[in-house]
């Protein structure tokens, strides 16, 4: 399909609340599609949500397994479609970029393991136990479909958020 | 746009911010970066601001005397252009921090080992937690490393002053992930 323009915070389609998939037709076929063509042409991306790319529809992917923080412990590429966080355990803090953020980097401490429930690519459904840095992005995507952006998480502008210093 | 750095520093109490922000409106002046803390019962406000007429410290330190007169010292510097840009920093960042009993030295020690090879301090805290009378000291730092210092090397660097000085330090790596 293609890869898609990654929208810029402050866009305002990056702050608002997606809607739930209703069918698995075409056309989120085709964003799923396109979710991952951009997130693999962005190379050092490990995930993308729709409001990203400007679609308000509750799809992300998710993929770490070629990051070094994440190639240990995954479930390889993740399709989710309408995610929803069952449970969750322990804290874990990592300092976190977004590529609609360009420029900054911020503290955030979110679950350290998380139980998620999702219709896959396929339209099965499923539910997985993430951890690590798995688990991370998989929160951080999730958010997304809230209009949350990782600025919304930190809790100290003085200590947490940072001006990206390696680009 | 010329750039000017102003130091703000009194005894905290409300309304501080709101002053100066105030001379600052009026003044036409932008403020580009700030960070505002208060140290040991002072209100610290350190700030980068800009005027799009004004090039010369001399002209704007008149609309600060008030401030003077409410019992806070004002120092106010003009910067070179470009002189409010941070500098383009290359390689590792990691996060140092430094705990133990109250002494004199413990910064110097640290900050010594780090400049002596070239590693960029690039933000640093210090506290005092503890009782009075067993007050411990708190000192966080993130620096960048040049390429040819790994974490484990400075981790190793830092193992001697963790035992000449007598407190705990530790050296983290801190990579940045892109979601």
């Amino acid at each position: 399909m293609a890869v898609r323009e990654i929208l810029l915070y402050p866009d305002p389609r990056l702050k608002q609340v997606c809607r739930s998939v209703e069918r698995l037709d075409d056309e989120v076929r085709g964003l799923v599609r396109d979710l991952l063509d951009t997130m693999y042409d962005a190379g050092h991306s490990v995930g993308v949500a729709a409001p990203q790319i400007g679609v308000d529809l509750r799809v992300v992917v998710v993929d770490v397994s070629h990051s070094k923080l994440g190639r240990d412990d995954n479930h390889g590429c993740l399709v989710m479609i309408n995610p929803v966080i069952l449970e969750t355990e322990g804290s874990k803090t990592m300092r976190e970029g977004c590529m609609s953020v360009p420029d900054y980097t911020g503290n955030v401490t979110r679950a350290e393991k998380i139980l998620v429930q999702f219709t896959d690519g396929g339209g099965t459904d499923r539910v997985v136990r993430a951890r690590g840095f798995e688990a991370v992005a998989i929160q951080h995507e999730i958010d997304h479909l809230d209009g949350l952006l990782f600025l919304d998480r930190v809790s100290s502008l003085k200590t947490d958020v940072f001006r990206r210093k390696n680009r | 746009m010329h750039h000017f750095a102003l130091t703000i520093i009194g005894r905290d109490r409300p309304g501080i911010v709101s002053r100066v922000t105030e001379i600052l409106y009026h003044m036409g002046c932008n403020i580009a970066d700030s960070s505002c803390s208060i140290l040991g019962g002072q209100f610290a406000m350190q700030l980068i601001i800009s005027h799009p007429e004004y090039d010369r410290g001399e002209q704007l330190r008149g609309f600060f005397s008030p401030l003077e007169e409410e019992n806070l010292s004002v120092f106010l510097r003009t910067l070179r252009p470009g002189g409010e840009k941070r500098s383009e920093l290359k390689g590792d960042l990691c996060m140092v921090s430094v705990y133990g009993s109250d002494r004199p030295g413990i910064v110097y020690r640290v900050a010594r080992e780090l400049g002596e090879r070239g590693i960029n301090i690039t933000d640093l805290n210090t506290k005092l937690i503890g009782s009075e009378q067993r007050p411990v000291y708190v000192m966080m730092l993130e620096a960048t490393l040049p390429p040819e210092i790994s974490v484990e090397e400075l981790d190793r660097i830092m193992a001697r002053v963790r035992e000449d000085l007598g407190v705990d330090v530790s050296v983290r790596s801190i990579n940045p992930v892109e979601l």
